[in-house]
């Protein structure tokens, strides 16, 4: 399958399907959201969009990687789905297809395809965040199983999800003592506790772990290869999922484009350049990936950086345009807005914070010295 | 190619460095692969400072379809800083003031204007009754000449859609080609100020450890790269002009935040004349102002963005 040929097939079925493929905007819970996005992936399973880019022996169809991206792009750049929920099989889906057991992967990889299951990623800790390498939930061996005990934090709906990819020390300190696991939510033990994100979204959780059995064969990779694992799926967040989030940025830039008028169109122009810097830097990444098939390398974190600028420009151009309907206005549209300014608020944050994308721009682009 | 650009660059300046080009054939390489021509010329220019009449090849090439003479017997005149082109009036004569990058002897200074609302590109010579001043300015070692006239009678030489089309085509050739050329400066004062951050030891380490500093030099990266990626992708954009619009700004962009963080991780010794650092500062800060600032020309883009009504892609994966 070409690029061309998949993005006009895509583009085609859109218009095809048509409006059953808008989500509404009076409800905007997260249950809402993620059951529009499990009805749009069976319809796009069911048309095979949805499996094109991925291997044949997880339910693929074959094709390069980049068709996802494509795939993605056209959806968010509608708000066809939402771009967040739109990731989570991006950012944890190539992991366990490259370190899965084969009859595992085999088995679950359709359903995440179908929009059948919800994964989520048991990464952050209440004492672990940028320093993710201090983590302090355990795996213990217990009898054909190990025994997971811990907190993770900032689990994206975790109490939604069927599967969590779970960190876990099975060794020393340090990033070396980790490993990585598939664990099924319901198993006992596990309990999602959803948090209200500032924008009053119940979107992420402290999930907790206690006594978990996990079945052997869940390892993901290595025994202390988890963070290779990691990083992995961390270097996955750098390239469709960036894209598509451009997508969905240009997508609001859109709708402001009716309020720019009347002196807006300076600060218009400032976000859509920042958007366009990002754009063309990605494109640069992504067309790099698809020749090489190398991973992402710490050139990525200039991506990073930069789609988070763009998108704290674009929703704060929206709360500018918008003259008060974000502080005050209470319409679905507004509130709408409300949560999209107030999520773009954490988009230094998330995956990485700036500072820590600096620090990797500062040692291995520009050569600095870390501190002796 | 890019290699041997790179070395004729470094190695001369000026006459020279013209001489140089001749030999070498830019002219043709400019007409064959203008993308290879322009990337390697102008950020080798930038990186070393030198100077040559390459962007009068650059911006006459796109007008040579229009003119009545040969290229070699003009130069171009941008508008003056802050100015969207070279004159305006309602009525003959007029007033024009405009500026020359990297002149050469020609005779003929040709000039974008707007004579009772039309667009028209106008030759002006000596006899013109125009008046040129090398420009010293922030960066006396920039090739700038200043061109003015107070009672100027118009010779019209591009007219209507072919005037408008020719301008669209040498600004966003001088945009692109200036963007190149304020990167080259851009990653010479991020090279300088990595190099002091290594070296200069302060509380007993190097100044680069500090997250203060470091945060300072990747600021200056991403910018750079954002406007890198902006410039190399503007030759493949559907709507060139809006993807110079864009590299231009983004460039100006990067020019100004690499001259403040580079210049306060330097400190003392970067502000002194006797290091090289002020002389990229100064050229990069002045392109900027040619063609469309990084401060004026978001408000150019945005109002194209809400004349389209639409936010454009420009390129694809």
């Amino acid at each position: 399958m070409e690029v061309r040929e998949f993005r006009a097939g895509v583009q085609a079925w859109i218009d095809e399907v048509g409006e059953s493929l808008v989500p509404a905007i009076e409800d905007q819970s997260v249950e809402t959201q993620l059951n529009h996005q499990r009805r749009v992936q069976r319809l796009l399973f069911d048309a095979g969009w949805m499996r094109w880019g991925w291997p044949a022996r997880i339910g693929g169809l074959g094709g390069p990687p980049i068709l996802r991206a494509i795939l993605g792009e056209e959806l968010t750049s509608r708000a066809l789905v939402h771009t967040t929920s739109w990731s989570m099989h991006e950012v944890l889906g190539p992991a366990v297809a490259e370190f899965g057991r084969p009859d595992l992967v085999e088995g679950i990889f359709p359903l995440l395809l179908r929009g059948e299951e919800f994964w989520c990623q048991g990464f952050s800790e209440p004492d672990a965040g940028s320093d993710l390498g201090s983590m302090r939930t355990t795996a213990r061996p217990g009898s054909d199983c190990w025994v997971i005990n811990g907190e993770k934090l900032w689990t994206s709906w975790a109490h939604h999800a069927t599967r969590c990819v779970v960190l876990a020390r099975t060794g020393g300190p340090g990033s070396r003592g980790v490993s990585a696991f598939l664990v099924d939510m319901d198993t006992p033990g596990v309990t999602a506790s959803p948090l209200e994100t500032m924008a009053g979204v119940d979107e992420f959780c402290s999930t907790s772990f206690v006594d978990v059995e996990v079945p052997s064969q869940r390892l993901l990779g290595e025994l202390e290869g988890g963070w290779r694992v990691a990083q992995f799926i961390l270097s996955c967040e750098r390239g469709p999922i960036f894209w598509q989030r451009g997508a969905w940025l240009a997508h609001h830039l859109g709708l402001l484009l009716d309020f720019a008028g009347g002196g807006g169109a300076s600060a218009l122009g400032e976000a859509y350049q920042l958007l366009w810097a990002f754009r063309a830097t990605s494109k640069r990444t992504q067309d790099r990936i698809a020749v090489t098939g190398d991973l992402p390398g710490p050139e990525a974190s200039v991506d990073k950086i930069m789609v988070a600028a763009a998108d704290q420009a674009v929703f704060d151009l929206a709360r500018d345009l918008l003259r008060g309907d974000l502080e005050t206005d209470d319409s679905a549209r507004s509130q709408a807005w409300r949560r999209e300014w107030a999520y773009s608020r954490a988009a230094t944050i998330y995956g990485g914070t700036s500072e820590v994308q600096k620090d990797i721009v500062a040692s291995r682009l520009l050569g600095l010295p870390r501190r002796a | 190619m890019a290699t041997t650009l790179r070395g004729l660059v470094e190695d001369l300046d000026r006459s020279e460095l013209n001489q140089a080009l001749d030999e070498f054939g830019f002219a043709d390489l400019l007409a064959e692969a203008p993308r290879d021509a322009v990337s390697a010329l102008f950020t080798a220019l930038g990186r070393t400072g030198s100077m040559s009449t390459s962007l009068q090849d650059v911006l006459l090439q796109p007008l040579a379809e229009y003119l009545p003479m040969a290229t070699t017997e003009c130069n171009v005149v941008l508008p003056g800083v802050g100015a969207a082109y070279v004159g305006a009036a309602d009525s003959e004569p007029l007033a024009v003031r405009g500026l020359v990058i990297g002149a050469r002897s020609a005779p003929t200074y040709l000039a974008p204007v707007v004579i009772n609302g039309e667009l028209s590109w106008i030759g002006l010579r000596e006899s013109s009754g125009i008046s040129t001043r090398r420009v010293s300015g922030l960066d006396p070692a920039l090739a700038l000449t200043e061109v003015t006239g107070v009672d100027v009678m118009p010779d019209v030489v591009v007219a209507g859609e072919q005037a408008v089309a020719a301008w669209d085509a040498v600004a966003t050739a001088g945009r692109l080609a200036l963007g190149y050329q304020i990167l080259g400066a851009v990653g010479q004062m991020i090279d300088l100020a990595v190099d002091h951050a290594r070296s200069r030891v302060q509380f007993g380490r190097p100044i680069g450890s500090f997250q203060a500093v470091r945060n300072r030099l990747a600021d200056a990266h991403v910018a750079r790269e954002g406007a890198a990626a902006a410039l190399a992708s503007a030759w493949d954009a559907d709507d060139t002009v809006l993807a110079g619009l864009l590299a231009k700004s983004l460039a100006g962009r990067a020019a100004r935040i690499a001259a403040t963080q580079c210049q306060q991780v330097l400190a003392g010794i970067g502000f002194t004349a006797e290091h090289p650092f002020h002389r990229f500062l100064a050229r990069a800060l002045v392109l900027d102002s040619v063609l469309g600032s990084a401060t004026e020309l978001p408000a150019v883009i945005g109002a194209r963005l809400i004349s389209a009504g639409m936010i454009p892609r420009l390129v694809e994966l």
